[in-house]
């Protein structure tokens, strides 16, 4: 605490991108709920750190007194957006989507988007979500051996995604390697160069991608992005293309990471997978919202005071950066009887693990639906999986994203079902073409038909 | 009982619905909630009152 500055402010020293945030994570959260459920985190320009649950709901919700604004092109307040710290290039920085906008532009791009992603909208899609993970499966069924990160988890979200937009399914490699290795690979590390390489690859891709369906439109939210209208504005390429990179890396890293970790959690408790597998009706509900909440794949977001204001005795200054800690206020035993243990039929589970207020995850349906898919599949045809710890790779820093490199098992072979990926992804293709299923809810109520 | 959905506060979180799917319903454009019988019925109130508390949002509204 500077001297010139009279408030009460607790202060802690945390550097979310340290060993010491992931490693000493469920120590942190309990003398911080204790101690200070709102602090001055000193690390990174300082920063206010709202983990406490009570405490983060009064705070996330207050759209009037908070800004998600990443102020690229000097045209707004300045403000830095929801990464704390702020990418480190900031000549070169760029928008994240809606998710770094206020109202009325962030809202006019929700209603245009929500008809996609909405249960009704996801639930037509189901027949095509479980084909893909088949598909998965079966390329290793027969080997008994998997790396649920690389061979299954990376695959399904990314290909559905692809589908939304209205993209080629063939595509997504060109996508998925880019995303992923992104949030692992920090400026500095020796993969770095290979990793911006096809970030610019992947970016020439969506641009095509995007032009070409100007000329000869093709249902998806792409087509709903390049035809839209934001009161009296239209977007350019550049923000619509951010727009798109937020769609697809909050469709790929999180479920991945999601399903990754659950798995790995169920291999370690055999009894635990048996009693979820046999007891699913009942319980794959309320076990999908538990790994939400534990393992919390999105751990947090940044956002800029608008006014000075005092919240719950907390006296906040325009300007400053606050850090919403979704990871550690669903760690609150306030809220959460045992915060700390998984139990996967928790009742009153209002984790906010897809944040809350208005910026609310958009894609929380979607995740949902491939989770399961992927997860009930992994619990029929391998239910006697165990994997690997020492080949399972966790990301070195948490402070984002909560997720996994690699994770191997093995289990008894089975029987495949059907074809293999490239395979199902043509057909797949033909069917999203010729019943156009990216259409939005509003437009295509029917569910998907993989046969006549 | 009554139960309703402040239009205002529900973000389509889902978990109402997921929970108690008798008393809500969500909508297909955008997911977000409504009672699907402003009277909660009889012997449906607890169910009622574990919905509210689910809610991230704090949008049901008992009355
Ligand atoms: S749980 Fe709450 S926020 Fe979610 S749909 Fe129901 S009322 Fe709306």
């Amino acid at each position: 605490m500077s001297n010139d500055d009279p408030r009460d402010k607790p202060t802690i020293s945390l550097d979310r991108h340290s060993p010491r945030y992931r490693l000493e994570f469920e120590s942190l959260a309990t003398e911080f709920h204790a101690r200070c459920p709102v602090a001055w985190n000193d690390t990174h320009g300082g920063y206010w750190f709202a983990n406490g649950n009570k405490e983060l709901f009064d705070l996330a919700r207050r759209a009037d007194l908070l800004s998600n604004e990443n102020d690229v092109d000097g045209t707004g307040r300045g403000y830095q957006g929801i990464s704390i710290p702020s990418q480190s290039d900031q000549a070169n920085r760029t928008r994240g989507g809606f998710l770094e906008m206020d109202p009325p532009d962030q809202r006019y791009y929700r209603q245009a988007l929500n008809p996609y992603l909405s249960p009704a909208a996801v639930e037509r899609w189901k027949p095509v979500i479980d084909e893909l993970t088949r598909a998965c499966l079966d390329e290793k069924i027969e080997t008994g051996r998997i790396d649920f990160v690389d061979d299954l988890a990376n695959i399904v979200p990314a290909v559905f995604t692809l589908a939304m937009l209205g993209m080629p399914l063939k595509d997504w490699d060109v996508y998925c390697e880019p995303v992923h290795a992104a949030v692992y690979t920090p400026p500095g590390t020796p993969d770095h160069a290979r990793v911006i390489q096809l970030q610019m690859r992947m970016g020439m891709h969506m641009m095509e991608v995007m032009q070409g369906i100007r000329e000869r439109p093709r249902p998806g939210l792409i087509n709903e992005l390049v035809t839209l209208k934001l009161g009296d504005r239209t977007p350019d390429d550049t923000e619509i293309a951010g727009v798109i990179m937020l769609i697809i890396g909050g469709g790929f890293d999180t479920t991945t990471a999601l399903t990754a970790h659950s798995l790995e959690w169920l291999s370690e408790h055999p009894g635990e997978r048996e009693r979820l597998s046999r007891e699913r009706d009942t319980l794959l509900d309320s076990a999908t919202e538990e790994f939400l909440r534990f393992y919390t794949p999105a751990q947090g977001d940044g956002r800029t005071i608008t006014q000075d204001c005092e919240v719950n005795g907390t006296e906040f200054r325009e300007g400053e950066r606050l850090w919403l800690s979704w990871a550690m206020a669903n760690r609150d035993a306030k809220v959460f009887e045992d915060p700390h243990t998984i139990h996967l039929d928790r009742k009153g589970n209002r984790h906010s693990s897809f944040g809350l207020g208005i910026h609310r995850c958009i894609g929380s349906n979607v995740a949902r639906a491939v989770f399961k898919s992927m997860l009930t599949a992994v619990l029929d045809r391998m239910p006697d999986f165990v994997c690997d710890p020492d080949g399972a790779v966790h990301y070195d820093t948490t402070g984002v994203i909560n997720g996994m490199k690699h994770l191997p098992a093995t289990f008894t072979p089975g029987k495949r079902l059907g074809a293999g990926l490239d395979e199902t992804l043509e057909r797949m293709q033909r069917i999203c073409d010729e019943q156009r299923l990216a259409e939005p809810v509003t437009v295509r109520k029917a569910r998907a038909k993989l046969r006549d | 009982m009554k139960v309703r959905v402040d239009p205002e506060v529900c973000q389509g979180h889902t978990l109402c619905a997921m929970n108690a799917p008798d008393l809500f319903a969500l909508r297909d454009e955008d997911g977000h909630a409504y009672a699907v019988d402003e009277e909660v019925p009889a012997g449906k109130e607890d169910l009622a009152r574990d919905a509210a508390r689910t809610c991230p949002e704090q949008a049901i509204v008992l009355s």
